[in-house]
């Protein structure tokens, strides 16, 4: 058996899981010379260390010793034993110091586990000799708007979002990559607006194109395609973690889930702005004026997953909430208000009182089911007038001829045998085997043909009943019910009630919204969710849009201005450019909040623009690119490899919207279910070409394709997905039926009797890299084919499946420059 | 290694592929593809392979290095099998109050079923075990039994989640995700994470009870067949041989090295040309493991396998052995797969179902302790039996002999991997109906799974959703030190 190898990089490759960041923090800090002048940062350098080596005993839920650093006044205020830990610009008085350092072990600080590091030791010090100032968290004060830097190149001083860049480059020593190059950047365009690669032509006619508005308005083009909507709402579908059943033992499906994602697309395409769209989402059913795509909206509230047997039913309806608010918090505030479900939040100010608080803004959100009933509260009726009263009349007269013919068959049974009589007042069926028997033999003749009369009518109105078109209905939050009082729930437990709360929304968005909401309606909703909506997307909201134009970054550029696009809250990563985040904000709410705006805002700068070439200078200063000296690469994400695939060989199904379909699953993945094949249908050909956003999502079976390539699991929202690399992908790159046949259709799609080898290569790469093969490609393409025919006799056609094959597996046809 | 902001914790998920590969790689990726003639020009660039299965340093020096986990689907009855009551002998059929909770809901009372096997004692420490293991009884000397388990859900498919991922909610990482997020993988050509379903189908929910949750993919359980090619889109279609997909893979890597070659410093591209040559060892390495051709006859006539009844089992067993000895670090068999009697979910007929259970498992087992302490392995080797809770000691219905879930007591047992043998902790009330001394949770059972692998529950941690993650929850929890020798 091998040994357990270890090598020096032990402490950063375990650093991730946070218990050992200090560790990585500390090797770091190595590597760096601390200088003395630097002005400590209390949020980032500070607190951490509070928090991760004092808040057990001396934060928000002990206070030994009369001490809590969790707040400035308890910090810096006289401790039980007379000392104070906290001293500004006097270190010497500072009683926290002379305890981390002490090696008595009865003074020590913290007085088990790991000592501070002499780095931390340092950090504390110079804070306090700095004058101990005691910040708040960036997120947590309002945007601001920065004059736009004054940069000396004019190239950059043009989009505003450049000269921010610009600046801080330019403050490092940095300069900003070249333009770059046409082809890269229609490929980069058409694959961040779309998820799909512009051909070979289109890249041609595009370096053609010297109109200096050129690109602006291919981009103009992209933001038109339906296929915009396709990409874009991909995105917000991981965010809110969008699946189509339930997960657990049944995994049953929910219908109607599609028009949710179709409803997420359209908005997309249609610009909705992004203030409407939240507004929808969250009280779809509480606004003005109610349609029937404000309560497709409301599917937002159905997306989670759902126990149908719960062994705790009380603490699974809080579970089920909790699911909703960790959601709506983390997408739409990036807060992770969550952390506060059982306790205070130990590094955020967010007191346990706010997570119920806030949790009472859906107290009217009913359960997704019951296993009596698994419909009702989901599933929206929203047919037309039109059809509604063609259901109501056919009601009617289904109760008219009913009504009818009873009266005919009293008049017979009146006159039957007392046990029949009494047959007759059992259950329908036994009813009916007594009328089918014998009613004839008490009738007249009049009231005889009357009765086959009205059985006929009854026959046409049965018939009319089954030909009227299906009532139309949406999934979503069909069913709300009377708010009940919340409670803070100790240690998070329903069953240990503690404070009553009303609703509100957290302290840390300031003293106004500590008030008890006011509600509009009493009647029919609480409007409860309706006063969150318009909360979240006030013009004053802290967090709403600085979180939104920060995924609308990320989206283009790989990661967002805070990397940690879901957690804005201190134990996020801070900002990179925080001016440029605040100016992108206010700008996106002066532009109404639309999307496409800030696309053309953000693509038609520079920064967008530049290459992704690597230089030794840049990376020698700032490698992991925080500054954006250049465009990061990126590897393709699942849906698009899917889809590039099936677009190069030209049999994708570009229909946009719809019900899901199945890609054909391969038995040995079928079997790991324990009803092999149950909950997943069969789709037609043309439906299995269609784009991957229209594949059903089924919690229990994901498609193997798309998970691995990082497709996320759908339980929990996903604010970026992974982009691994690992031989699962190239396993199935290389072996999987779905990648033969599409290799053996782009195959098909040449006329290999007319083309020589060369011209098959050329081709190929024409199709699936949209540019020309160079001569030593082509010289290796037949070589590879020759050599494949001559020493394994296949054929032709074959060996040219097997040569497209390949191609399909280059990194350049999997990553964008 | 090119982290350099200092911050708390917050990695991306991005930056978190960087740091768990970082490091491992720039020398074996380099000296990988020095030997197959690749990097040219882009050979000065600090290539890093993104591998987040390279092996890592546990907390402390572990006893256990692989971890063989014997999944009873459906809930073995604890009082038919390990669980001893004496006093139920010839109370069958009488009615009792006592408190039971499963899918037939919450109950006072009702008929015992007494249990249907004979107990006797085993080993130097006397263990009591039921007639239904006789093969495993040979054993309880090198056995921890855990007889006071506890579960938060008597559900299948919540109670699945719970034994695989610590929450009855689904979305959490596996068990094996856990080890191998934490440990990496010994042998890079094969996967770290291994499950063998039982021929009759995937336990309810399914990859659920294997995936890899809010963590990367890389971290989720391979379903391994025992037919056919193992792993999902390991073997070529027909017609391709290995040598023909060499030839393939060569063109393949060549376009790559020329692509990378004008992308100097990009890591990402020299990451995916080193995970194309991982996928061609691994076709060779993974059917090379399930290829039982080179055991003798006599190791499979111990597991079984020349017996239509312990075939398939043994066969697993066998498997799960020779994947740790490949370095695999956690392997999942389940005993029992689908619905109803196909696994160990008893509601019928009591007898008809653990006989045909117990009847497939207990000499392919048996087999597995033995094998292992024959090879010197089972010091190493964590071997895990039991399934996601227990049985009711009363009737289900008003008649048969069908017992419903019980998730207030019942047995697993450990052995291996430094757990002491011969040893009982914990009991349940005189019938078996709830844990009464020491009751353990299943956090405890999985808190002492890492103990033993070296890790510490309380600090192996992911930070998701604002959160260090932890498989045993925000609570410290103490490993089962009294089963730890």
């Amino acid at each position: 058996m091998p040994s357990y190898p270890i090598t020096k990089w032990f402490g950063l490759a375990f650093a991730i899981g946070s218990s050992w960041a200090l560790n990585a923090q500390d090797i770091n800090a190595q590597d760096q010379d601390i200088n003395a002048q630097d002005v400590v940062d209390f949020v980032q350098d500070v607190k951490p260390i509070l928090a991760k080596h004092c808040y057990a005993c001396h934060g928000p839920d002990d206070a030994e010793g009369g001490l809590n650093f969790s707040t400035q006044e308890t910090a810096f205020a006289e401790a039980d034993s007379g000392a104070f830990a906290i001293v500004p610009n006097d270190a010497s008085a500072s009683e926290i110091l002379a305890r981390v350092i002490s090696s008595d072990e009865f003074d020590r600080m913290p007085p088990e586990g790991d000592r501070l590091s002499e780095r931390q030791v340092n950090t504390l010090r110079r804070w306090i000799e700095q004058g101990a100032a005691w910040d708040e968290h960036w997120a947590f004060k309002p945007m601001r708007e920065s004059p736009l830097p004054k940069v000396s190149d004019p190239a950059w001083a043009t989009n505003p979002i450049d000269a921010f860049i610009y600046d801080s480059l330019n403050s490092a020593g940095l300069r900003p990559n070249e333009p770059s190059k046409r082809s890269d950047l229609l490929r980069r365009a058409f694959y961040d607006l779309t998820g799909l690669p512009p051909t070979a032509e289109q890249i041609q006619e595009f370096e053609a194109d010297t109109d200096q508005d050129a690109l602006m308005q291919q981009v103009e083009q992209l933001l038109q395609s339906p296929h915009y909507g396709e990409r874009w709402g991909r995105h917000w579908l991981d965010l809110v973690r969008y699946a189509e059943t339930n997960s657990y033992e049944r995994d049953g499906a929910k219908p109607n889930a599609w028009k949710y994602r179709d409803y997420v697309i359209r908005s997309f395409n249609q610009d909705k702005p992004y203030d409407q769209f939240i507004a929808e989402q969250l009280a779809g059913d509480e606004l003005d004026e109610v349609t029937k795509e404000s309560l497709t909206a409301t599917g937002y509230y159905r997306l989670g997953i759902w126990d149908d047997e719960p062994a705790d039913p009380l603490l699974a309806v809080y579970d089920e909430l909790d699911d909703i608010l960790t959601t709506t918090s983390q997408v739409m505030l990036g807060l992770t208000i969550n952390c506060a479900r059982c306790h205070d939040h130990k590094i955020d100010p967010i007191p346990q009182k706010d997570y119920y608080s806030l949790l009472s803004m859906f107290a009217d959100v009913t359960s997704w089911g019951h296993r009596g009933n698994q419909r009702i509260n989901n599933q929206i009726d929203v047919s037309s007038d039109e059809l509604n009263a063609r259901y109501q009349a056919n009601d009617q007269a289904k109760r008219e001829v009913d009504s009818a013919m009873r009266e005919i068959e009293q008049v017979g049974i009146a006159k039957m045998s007392a046990p029949d009589q009494r047959a007759t007042e059992g259950p329908p069926k036994q009813r009916q085997e007594v009328l089918n028997g014998k009613l004839q033999d008490h009738l007249d003749e009049e009231q005889r043909a009357r009765y086959e009369e009205l059985k006929k009518e009854k026959q046409r109105v049965e018939e009319e009943s089954k030909s009227l078109p299906p009532r139309e209905m949406v999934m979503g939050l069909a069913q709300t019910q009377e708010p009940k009082q919340m409670f803070v729930l100790q240690r998070g437990s329903p069953h240990v009630p503690g404070d009553p709360v009303e609703p509100r929304f957290p302290e840390i968005f300031g003293s106004e919204s500590v008030q008890p909401v006011a509600f509009e309606s009493e009647s029919e909703s609480a409007g409860r969710r309706r006063a969150l909506a318009e909360w979240i997307t006030s013009k004053d909201n802290l967090l709403a849009a600085r979180v939104a134009v920060n995924r609308i970054w990320q989206f283009h550029f790989g990661r967002g201005i805070v990397r940690s696009a879901n957690n804005f809250g201190q134990l996020g990563t801070p900002p990179t450019h925080p001016e440029l985040l605040d100016w992108l904000a206010l700008k996106f709410i002066d532009l109404d909040w639309s999307f496409k705006e800030m696309h053309r805002l953000i693509m038609s700068s520079r920064t967008y623009q530049m290459s992704s070439q690597i230089r030794e200078d840049a990376v020698a200063v700032d490698p992991n690119n925080d500054l954006f000296w250049k465009y990061d690469s990126r590897r393709l994400s699942a849906e698009e490899i899917r889809d590039s695939i099936l677009f190069t060989n030209g049999s994708l199904n570009e229909n946009v919207y719809g019900p899901s379909f199945y890609p054909q699953l391969s038995r040995e993945v079928l079997a790991g279910q324990s009803r092999p094949g149950s909950g997943w249908g069969q789709s037609s050909e043309a439906d299995q070409n269609r784009r991957s956003v229209y594949i059903h999502v089924k919690r229990s079976l994901l498609t193997p394709l798309l998970t691995a390539f990082d497709f996320p699991d759908p339980d929990l929202t996903c604010e970026e997905r992974f982009i691994t690399l690992q031989p699962a992908q190239s396993l199935a790159l290389l072996n999987s039926e779905f990648v033969h046949q599409q290799a053996g259709r782009l195959a098909g799609s040449m006329s290999l009797d007319k083309m020589d080898d060369g011209e098959v290569v050329r081709q190929a790469i024409h199709l699936v890299l949209s540019r020309d093969a160079t001569a030593q490609e082509v010289k290796r393409g037949c070589e590879l084919m020759d050599e494949l025919r001559a020493e394994y006799s296949i054929t032709r056609e074959r060996a040219v499946e097997l040569f497209c094959l390949s191609v399909l597996n280059w990194n350049e046809f999997l990553f964008l420059d | 290694m090119s982290q350099k902001r200092p911050n708390f914790c917050g990695r991306t998920r991005r930056e978190f592929i960087w740091q768990t590969g970082g490091g491992f790689g720039a020398a074996a990726l380099s000296s990988m593809l020095g030997q197959d003639g690749f990097f040219t020009e882009a050979s000065g660039s600090d290539a890093v392979n993104l591998n987040p299965l390279a092996p890592k340093p546990p907390h402390f020096a572990p006893k256990a290095k692989s971890v063989i986990f014997l999944f009873m689907y459906g809930g073995p009855s604890h009082i038919d099998t390990f669980d001893y009551k004496p006093s139920m002998n010839g109370m069958d059929g009488k009615t009792v109050e006592v408190k039971t909770f499963g899918r037939g809901g919450h109950r006072k009372g009702g008929r015992i079923v007494e249990p249907r096997w004979k107990f006797k004692q085993h080993g130097e420490c006397g263990k009591w075990v039921s007639s239904l293991f006789p093969n495993v009884a040979k054993h309880v000397d090198d056995i921890a039994f855990l007889n006071s388990m506890t579960a938060d859900s008597p559900i299948h498919g919540s109670a699945m989640l719970m034994m695989n991922s610590g929450k009855v909610l689904s979305g959490s990482p596996a068990l094996g995700s856990w080890v191998n997020y934490g440990l990496g993988s010994e042998n890079e050509n094969l996967p770290g994470f291994v499950v063998m379903l039982d021929p009759s189908g995937g336990p309810i929910s399914g990859a659920k009870n294997w995936s890899s949750g809010y963590m990367p993919a890389t971290y989720q359980g391979t379903v391994f067949r025992t037919n056919g090619a193992p792993i999902l889109n390991l073997a070529p279609p027909e017609g391709i041989s290995l040598e023909m997909q060499r030839k393939l893979l060569d063109s393949i890597q060549e376009a790559n090295t020329t692509h990378l070659s004008r992308r100097a410093g990009n890591d990402d591209l020299a990451s995916r040309i080193a995970s194309y040559e991982l996928a061609y060892k691994m076709q060779s390495t993974a059917p090379e493991a399930v290829d039982l051709s080179t055991e003798d006859e006599r190791t499979l006539s111990l597991y079984g396998i020349d017996r239509e009844e312990t075939k398939d089992f043994g066969t697993r067993c066998l498997l799960a052995r020779r994947l740790v000895q490949r370095g695999v670090r956690f392997i999942q068999l389940y005993s029992g797969g689908a619905h109803n009697d196909d696994n160990w979910d008893a509601h019928g007929d009591l007898e008809l179902n653990h006989n045909r259970h117990a009847g497939r498992t207990d000499l392919p087992i048996a087999a597995l302790l033995s094998d292992l302490k024959q090879r010197g392995m089972l010091d190493e080797t964590l071997v895990v039996w039991g399934g996601e809770f227990g049985r009711q000691p009363t009737a289900e219905y008003a008649k048969g002999s069908g017992r419903d879930h019980n998730s207030y007591g019942f047995t697993m047992w450990m052995a291996g991997g430094g757990i002491k043998g011969g040893v009982s902790f914990g009991t349940t009330d005189e019938l078996g109906s709830s844990a009464v001394e020491n009751p353990l949770h299943v956090k405890h059972l999985h808190a002492t799974v890492l103990n033993q692998l070296g890790m510490n529950p309380n600090q192996l941690s992911y930070f998701f959703g604002g959160l260090d993650q932890k498989l045993v929850g925000v609570e410290e929890v103490e490993p089962i030190h009294e089963i730890i020798a």
